[in-house]
């Protein structure tokens, strides 16, 4: 969908009564057309990715906390809104946010002026989520706890620090990466109070219109309190439109319309040839969604992967003018943006003096320089006017640079005899009320563009040579899932393996927390991986060495005292992660006390001890969400009270207790936690620093904890002690040295974004999958083996086309003293000293690693290095240009 | 140089505080029209010279930003 | 940097350094701000400027 103005044919005047046809007449790129009509268009399509996303919970059908009614009372979104700095109240945090609803109205004036700084916000957690009563959502949103605990902290930050937030939770929810130590900064630096109750109704004042609730706290005691503020944190809901098109495309959904998936192929519908992505395919947040859609473009390619390349469509190259030696002939470009700029600035004035100035052949004036016509008038100038540099004064450079500069290359200039000036974004859109101040700015601009562009040489871009073959470190689920797809779509993948076989720690699972037995698939799985000709398994091998660089990387592997060597052009860390050994509860001096994964070990060989125990506990963060390990490990839960699930089936008389701190099953995993509790799990919940304690009396095992409900100490006798234990990573440091990838404080992988690069490194070449990143179930391991294999693709895709930068550094090899400091201060290790040749010694800078950052240019004490782009006489030439008298 | 007319020599970083400044434009704040800025590919390609070079050609002050 | 400026007779509130990510455009404009009007108190900069004439 293109950022562009569309009208709404239900309220056009002119498409509905022939009337007004203002914007036809105001509009000058003549963009207006009402005789346009719905199209149907027909595709050909091998592969559909269906992301058809939610909605926000509509939370006016609530009758006990009025939103319809009380204007105070606002939704999540809505705060998102008001907490942003184009929102409705520019940011500025205030009651009565959505009104005044009609200045023209009495009473909504009324209520405008009674606007106010809020001194108590309250945030409700779980509204249309984890509820059968008032809604039908019996699912947990999975989102809503961090942007509540988000809001309440960017609210504290706008509105000063007297501001008290609290938020009214069931279970706080912040098994994310990372999140759970944001969640005790909420509590410990922030000071957002947190309360675990649901609050019944509000009232509100009238006169005051401020809030008045209701509740019972932790002790079983009766609250009245005042609010300024309610921000009801509203649940993900599907939509009825996207349901009935997913009955439409075939597609069988849950119960609560979010597509049925398997956790082995976490990214296919039931209908052949339809990938999902999103939330469609459970709730979930923005790393997961990003990860979701990677994997879904991975499960989409490998289903076309016979015929890729067969429609491709190549683009005629234009041959490259010299101009090299040429006096500069420099074409000037001023941008109107319609009104956005010449609603400020003279462009005609700026145009005439751009044409004073040196070297300046041409001067134009147009009204949208990006447009098509401006475009291809641009290239018409350039041959007409024999032009060698152009200058474009317009937007900002950030998103328009590459448009222009395609422009230049089709008119067979280098691309780089080009400079771009910001006299909007930076200009009229900032000074809009000194007209005459933001034309003498935009000529400023105008001269120091001009005299950078001057300067302004040709700049080769250097091809990369990408070695096509890719290594896999780690075979587990989320490695081989990697390396099926890439073998898949025809790439030479190798998988190194510690262990003797592949699977890793998903040979220890019973079963997924949709039921699935994961045995049967993960043998299916390893089956289809070793019979791929593309795959070759290395087991028992470790990899010792790994020098290079993207498309270039060598490794030294070893197997049972051989060595031997590779090269690849794509690395995959998928090293995944471990069970946590516990040194509490007694963990080892009774076989009675076990730990989640042998547990599992046990149904999974029926072992006959099961059919014995009648009473069964299991106890929750064991090793996570504690100061040495602040870390939530995400799994247990659910993994827990599937198991727990599983006992009281085999055995309904079982007494099965479940030792927690907060319950995390979010998505559907939610409907497990609801299952449990009607076949009668108890559920008793502990805090960190009042642990439950394990004794071994005689023949017997005692569970002691207080349990919340009645604030009294209980003593469990029970037959089996299960302990969730944490999820801990393997914290390879060498690994990460190999390829310069970062590890967090608990020894996770650290990927290139937190939201927006959960499947790759920063370093260039690597990608990342599985636990090694962070906890995680089946499903969400082969979802980021999936995406990690899609970004490795598209650099493997384009491996013929792959430049440098033309902006990079390079060394003058007469100037250089040979003193190393550009080799040492480098953050990508790009300059290194030659090593043969006539300059032996002499430093000289890999093009490839280089990112054009300019840091050893400025370093360098003798003047050897210089930017290309941005060379110190081209930024010197800005600064004179500046200091001429105008 | 005219007394209420001070130029500020800004050498912007493009990865952060250009793309800050682009940012203040689609958000449509104003701030005073004293800055003309260098865009440089990032904080590290600074160097002591541009700064002393801007004085020289008249600026009254130099800001650098990351 | 700045003692050099300062030995040259320029006022350290000539030059100005800070750090702002590309979501702050409100420091940003905080941070013109602030130099503007530093700046404009100490008046224009006639050290070290070149004499053209």
């Amino acid at each position: 969908m293109p950022l562009k103005y569309a009208i709404n044919p239900d309220i056009c005047l002119k498409l509905t009564k022939d009337k007004c046809g203002t914007c036809e007449e105001v509009c000058p790129a003549n963009a207006i057309d009402y005789t346009q009509t719905e199209e149907h268009i027909t595709i050909n399509a091998g592969s559909i990715i269906y992301s058809p996303g939610f909605t926000p919970f509509d939370p006016s059908k609530f009758d006990n906390y009025q939103y319809a009614n009380f204007p105070n009372v606002i939704t999540s979104m809505e705060f998102e809104r008001i907490l942003s700095a184009t929102g409705p109240t520019m940011g500025h945090v205030t009651t009565f946010p959505k009104l005044p609803l009609n200045p023209k109205k009495k009473k909504d004036k009324l209520l405008a002026q009674k606007r106010k700084d809020p001194k108590k916000i309250a945030w409700f957690q779980c509204v249309g989520s984890r509820d059968i009563n008032k809604c039908d959502n019996p699912y947990c949103s999975s989102v809503c706890c961090m942007y509540a605990v988000k809001e309440a902290i960017i609210a504290k930050e706008h509105a000063g620090g007297d501001l008290d937030c609290s938020i009214f939770y069931m279970d706080m929810r912040t098994p994310g990466k990372e999140f759970e130590k944001y969640y005790e900064n909420a509590k410990d630096k922030h000071g957002i109070n947190f309360i675990r109750t649901k609050v019944h109704s509000v009232t509100e004042n009238p006169e005051t219109h401020d809030l008045n609730i209701r509740y019972v706290d932790d002790f079983g005691q009766i609250v009245d309190d005042t609010y300024d503020m309610i921000v009801l944190s509203v649940g993900l809901e599907i939509s009825e439109e996207t349901k009935a098109l997913s009955e439409k495309l075939g597609i069988d959904l849950t119960s609560n319309g979010f597509c049925k998936t398997n956790s082995f192929e976490p990214v296919t519908s039931s209908r052949d040839g339809i990938y999902i992505s999103g939330v469609f395919n459970n709730p979930k947040d923005i790393p997961d969604s990003v990860l979701d859609a990677s994997a879904a473009a991975s499960a989409a390619g490998d289903a076309l992967s016979s015929a890729r390349d067969t429609l491709t469509k190549s683009v005629e190259k234009i041959e490259e003018i010299n101009v090299v030696g040429e006096r500069p002939r420099i074409g000037a470009f001023i941008c109107d943006c319609g009104s956005n700029i010449k609603g400020v600035v003279d462009c005609e004035a700026v145009t005439e003096y751009a044409k004073t100035l040196p070297y300046v052949e041409f001067a134009d004036e147009s009204m949208y320089a990006c447009s098509q016509d401006a475009q291809s008038k641009m290239v018409d100038f350039i041959k007409e006017k024999n032009l060698n540099r152009i200058v474009i004064a317009a937007c900002t450079p950030k998103t328009h640079e590459p448009l222009f500069q395609e422009t230049l290359a089709n008119s067979g200039l280098n691309k780089y005899l080009f400079e771009m000036t910001n006299i909007r974004n930076h200009n009229s859109w900032v000074h809009k009320n000194n007209p005459d101040i933001a034309t003498q700015k935009a000529k400023d601009l105008v001269r120091m563009a001009v005299a950078k562009a001057a300067l302004a040489e040709p700049l080769k871009e250097e091809k990369i040579n990408v070695n096509d073959s890719v290594v896999v470190v780690g075979g587990g689920l989320a490695g081989m899932t990697s390396a099926k797809s890439l073998a898949t779509q025809g790439y030479s993948t190798h998988i190194i393996e510690k262990n003797n076989q592949l699977g890793g720690e998903a040979h220890k699972l019973y079963k997924t927390a949709q039921g699935e037995d994961v045995q049967t698939q993960l043998n299916e799985l390893i089956k289809e991986v070793e019979n791929n000709d593309n795959i070759t398994v290395h087991c028992n091998t470790t990899l010792e060495s790994a020098d290079g660089f993207v498309g270039n990387f060598k490794s030294t592997l070893k197997s049972d005292d051989k060595e031997f060597e590779l090269e690849y052009g794509i690395a995959v860390l998928a090293t995944g992660a471990k069970a946590f050994v516990p040194d509490e509860y007694e963990y080892g001096n009774d076989e009675r006390i076990i730990t989640s994964l042998d547990l599992d070990k046990m149904f999974k060989v029926n072992d006959t001890k099961l059919d014995t125990i009648n009473s069964a506990v299991f106890i929750q963060c064991v090793g996570s969400r504690q100061p040495d390990r602040p870390y939530c490990s995400r799994v247990c839960c659910t993994h827990s009270i599937d198991n727990a699930i599983e006992l009281k089936k085999r055995n309904p008389k079982m007494n099965v207790f479940i030792i927690y701190r907060d319950i995390r099953t979010y998505g559907e995993s939610e409907l497990l936690y609801k299952e449990a509790r009607n076949l009668g799990v108890i559920f008793i919940r502990y805090e960190v620093d009042k642990k439950p304690e394990v004794t071994i009396k005689g023949k017997n095992l005692f569970i002691k904890v207080t349990d919340h409900v009645l604030n009294m100490p209980v003593e469990i006798k029970t037959d089996m002690l299960t302990l969730a234990t944490a999820i801990v990573p393997r914290k390879d440091e060498k690994l990460a040295n190999f390829f310069k990838v970062p590890l967090n404080d608990e020894g996770f992988f650290i990927e290139k974004h937190a939201k927006l690069g959960p499947a790759e490194f920063a370093t260039s070449g690597v990608f990342l999958a599985g636990s090694g990143h962070y906890p995680k179930p089946v499903n969400e391991a082969i979802t980021q083996g999936r995406a990690s294999a899609s970004r490795a693709l598209t650099l493997l895709a384009k491996k013929d086309s792959l430049f440098t930068s033309g902006i990079i550094a390079n060394v003058d090899p007469l100037k250089c003293s040979e003193c190393g400091v550009c080799v040492s201060i480098c953050p990508y290790s790009a300059p290194m000293f030659a090593t043969e040749g006539r300059f032996e010694g002499k430093a000289e800078v890999n093009p490839v690693l280089c990112k054009g950052c300019g840091l050893c240019v400025a370093s360098c004490r003798s003047g050897a290095l210089h930017l290309r782009g941005f060379d110190t006489n081209q930024i010197f030439s800005q600064i004179f240009a500046l200091g001429e008298v105008v | 140089m005219a007394e209420n007319n001070i130029k500020i020599v800004s050498f912007l970083c493009n990865w952060c505080s250009y793309g800050a400044a682009d940012l203040a434009g689609v958000s449509r704040m104003e701030y005073p029209a004293d800055i003309r800025v260098i865009r440089i590919p990032c904080s590290g390609r600074m160097s002591p010279k541009f700064i002393l070079s801007a004085f020289r050609e008249g600026a009254d002050a130099v800001w650098v930003s990351g | 940097m700045g003692n050099l400026l300062e030995h040259m007779g320029i006022e350290r509130d000539r030059v100005h350094f800070s750090w702002i990510s590309s979501a702050e455009a409100t420091k940003f404009v905080d941070v013109v701000k602030e130099i503007s009007e530093k700046v404009r108190a100490l008046g224009p900069n006639k050290k070290l400027v070149k004499d053209y004439n």
